[in-house]
């Protein structure tokens, strides 16, 4: 409670009533992104709505790594760094299951699908599983320790997870089957631009994902007690709530959606590598500040501005300054908007 | 003419044993000299290249070694965090610097590696021969490089050595081809920011724009790109007719390769010897044929001669990829350096000799007949053999029988086979 409190009801009083500073200038700044990029836009149309696809295409997944992220630190304010690698752990663990399955990767058969529709479930568990076991080993005993002290086992977790990947498959790519459909049939062109039936699916997958997420917060019991748990703690705990089954919940269901991030990535690109989740973790945490630390909706749409930022940097200026757009951009924001595009919710103290 | 002198020295140095009542070895060895190579052994291709080291070694030995020496070899392995690194480079130097067996050293692979050893390991006369370094600002004092022979040096004599050409060979090698031959007028060029990749797409888009094309150039770093596909659609919208890349496989330079066929788009996708590799083919999963890459060297089966030293490699050596695109040229590049050291002990009586002489042997060097060639060095360290070679990837019968190198994982008899060569020597 006191100054954080008061700081956020001075931002949200200054976005409900006149405009500040700060907001004009925030709306100064994606006021000129986005003329910038209708002119592209206008110059070449095609170019810019497959640039579009893409981006929103890696931003759905970006969005679904981002909220296991701002899931765990809305409830226990710890960047779990871990995250991203338990996404890469489950494409890993993905693609070795889909071997137990009769597949093709020429056509899409009828084993795919019932590879598909068991290793989806299965991996995600899996992960749900791991996740909680990686919160009761390093994060629970420490939660009344120092701030600094999870956040270095945090680190180490993630070391490990890329440790046990390396050592099980060495530094090389891995090849995940590329079992959706694909080739003839199942792409087209739309006004020139080039849709595949894997673009439209990662971006549904996500979709479909975050909603029974946002349903599942907002209306389930134990939704209702993740948002007490984040809220105050020791309230819900005065309140009757299990607090350490909460928040291993959480972590269960920041896990199911990496999880499924995971798979979906490796049915989507069909390679991945040990140390892909450093990337993508950074990238999908920076969603998750971006949208507002805490804030559901804010990570959903972090990840989808994050990504079709890269994707048009990577487009109109060079992948080599990518990370330093997204990151300048980053700044930007927050400078003019520390709580990020929508407003954290972060536990009150 | 080297297997039959070898046989001579066995023969004669078991007489020596029998004559000398018989000890327990079948060779009567003077002493063991170390031989190092410093390789990325956590790659296909750095590990195939070390076995060419290893093999040449094991054959000389078996042969009675070397002027009566038993050749001790080791291996080290400049990867670290699953890539090339230069301070694993440099530390592995020392090591070998640190013990004064070590005579010399095969390696390494990648020309940044190169950069950072040459200055610690040539104050020590300490000889290096890379079987694959293409950065031709290490040996050559050109005006576009970033760093000069010199500098590296210090003053002191040159002690590195390679058994391949350069880039500025390597790089419009494969412009004159996609441009001849494949017709590829307008070209994307995308480069992996390493000093490898930077200095061979830098060579390829000169001669593309020399002969009258036009290129659109990009780079990214492998540790903040994964999702190539808004690059290759840049490349798309410029209207390219071949995509070039220059960097290695351990930067996943191979990647957009597998990404062109997610964006529908199929054109040439074209490098250098950084992509000559298993990996590439294993990243580019799925879209592996029509990969073109150059090859800083003879191929084996265009010299008459070499197919009997492959045939002994693999049978040697049978995985499947124990065989690389650089594994001939280590062998080759192991006996200069071994016939180097021969010479420095003859030159010694008979003795173990300094590093210092084994230099001095090593850039007196003529007429040293190879597997894929008779190899002079010049004052540089060059060699005056300039062949460039050109690999596409297609689908083959029997992988084995392959002198390109094959993918390991979904795309097994996915293989470069050898399409046409470029002799600058000649030219």
């Amino acid at each position: 409670m006191g100054a954080g409190l008061e700081a956020l009801k001075r931002v949200r009083s200054a976005r409900l009533g006149g405009m500040g500073i700060a907001d004009l200038g925030f709306f100064t700044l994606a006021g000129v992104t986005l003329v910038l990029l209708a002119a592209q836009a206008v110059i070449n149309p095609t170019q810019f709505a497959q640039v579009f696809v893409f981006g929103l295409a890696d931003g759905a997944i970006y969005a679904l790594v981002a909220l296991g992220y701002t899931m765990v630190y809305g409830i226990i304010e710890l960047i779990n760094f871990a995250h991203g690698d338990v996404f890469t752990l489950s494409a890993y663990i993905g693609a070795a299951l889909i071997a137990f399955f009769s597949t093709s990767e020429n056509a899409f058969s009828f084993g795919n699908v019932i590879a598909l529709l068991v290793v989806f479930p299965v991996v995600m568990l899996i992960m749900g599983v791991i996740n909680v076991g990686i919160e009761r080993v390093a994060y629970r005993p420490l939660r009344n320790a120092p701030r600094l002290a999870p956040l270095i086992t945090a680190i180490g977790m993630s070391f490990t997870l890329e440790g046990i990947m390396f050592v099980w498959h060495g530094p090389a790519t891995v090849h995940v089957p590329n079992l959706l459909p694909h080739g003839p049939g199942w792409e087209t062109y739309i006004g020139g631009v080039f849709i595949g039936f894997k673009d439209v699916f990662v971006v549904v997958a996500a979709a479909v994902l975050v909603a029974l997420l946002a349903v599942f917060i907002n209306r389930s019991k134990l939704g209702k007690a993740m948002r007490a748990t984040a809220q105050d703690r020791d309230a819900s705990q005065l309140m009757g709530i299990d607090i350490n089954r909460t928040i291993a919940a959480t972590f269960f269901i920041g896990a199911l959606l990496a999880g499924a991030g995971g798979i979906i990535w490796g049915l989507y690109f069909n390679t991945i590598t040990y140390n892909l989740g450093f990337r993508t973790g950074l990238i999908a945490f920076t969603s998750a500040v971006f949208g507002g630390i805490g804030n559901i909706p804010g990570a959903a749409l972090g990840g989808l501005v994050i990504g079709l930022i890269a994707a048009f940097s990577d487009n109109y200026i060079g992948p080599k300054w990518t990370q330093v757009v997204v990151f300048g951009i980053l700044i930007a924001v927050l400078v003019f908007r520390p709580t990020g595009l929508l407003g954290m919710r972060v536990p009150e103290k | 003419m080297v297997r039959a002198r070898g046989l001579a020295v066995l023969i004669a140095a078991t007489f020596v044993a029998f004559a000398c009542g018989g000890s327990t070895g079948t060779t009567a060895s003077k002493g063991t000299i170390k031989i190092g190579s410093d390789l990325p052994v956590c790659t296909v291709g750095g590990q195939a290249t070390q076995n060419g080291v290893q093999f040449a070694i094991d054959t000389k030995n078996k042969a009675g070694g070397v002027e009566g020496y038993t050749i001790q070899f080791q291996g080290f392995d400049d990867c670290r965090q699953a890539a090339y690194s230069a301070d694993a480079g440099v530390e592995n130097v020392q090591k070998m610097l640190g013990d004064a067996k070590f005579l010399g050293m095969i390696g390494p692979y990648n020309s940044a590696v190169a950069k950072a050893q040459i200055p610690v390991a040539e104050p020590q006369h300490f000889v290096m021969v890379s079987p694959s370094n293409t950065n031709p600002c290490l040996t050559k004092d050109l005006p576009d490089c970033s760093y000069h022979p010199q500098d590296l040096r210090k003053g002191n004599a040159n002690s590195y050595f390679r058994v391949v050409t350069t880039d500025d060979y390597q790089g419009p090698a494969m412009s004159s081809y996609a441009y001849s031959t494949l017709k590829a007028t307008k070209v994307g060029i995308l480069d992996d920011s390493t000093v490898f990749g930077v200095g061979i797409a830098n060579a390829f888009e000169a001669k593309v724009k020399a002969l009258g094309g036009s290129t659109l150039r990009k780079s990214y770093k492998k540790d903040q790109t994964s999702d190539f596909r808004s690059i290759l659609l840049a490349f798309k919208t410029f209207g390219a007719m071949a995509v070039y890349v220059g960097g290695t496989d351990d930067q996943n330079i191979c990647q957009p390769r597998a990404q062109m066929k997610t964006i529908g788009w199929d054109v040439p996708f074209m490098g250098g010897d950084g992509i000559e590799t298993t990996d590439c083919i294993d990243q580019a999963t799925g879209n592996e044929a029509n990969i073109y890459a150059t090859s800083a060297g003879a191929d084996a089966t265009q010299i008459p001669g070499a197919a009997a030293t492959i045939a002994a490699f693999r049978k040697a050596f049978p995985g499947p990829n124990d065989f690389g695109g650089y594994t001939m040229q280590a062998y080759d590049a192991a006996n200069a350096l071994m016939a180097a050291v021969g010479r420095a002990i003859k030159a010694n009586n008979g003795n173990v000799p300094t590093r210092e002489q084994v230099r001095t042997q090593m850039a007196a060097t003529k007429g040293f007949v190879g597997v894929i060639g008779t190899y002079d060095f010049d004052a540089n360290g060059d060699t005056n053999l300039k062949v460039v070679s050109i690999y596409q990837v297609q689908v083959v019968a029997d992988p084995t029988k392959s002198t390109g190198v094959c993918g390991s994982k979904t795309a097994k008899t996915a293989c470069f086979v050898w399409k046409d060569q470029i002799d600058y020597a000649k030219a």
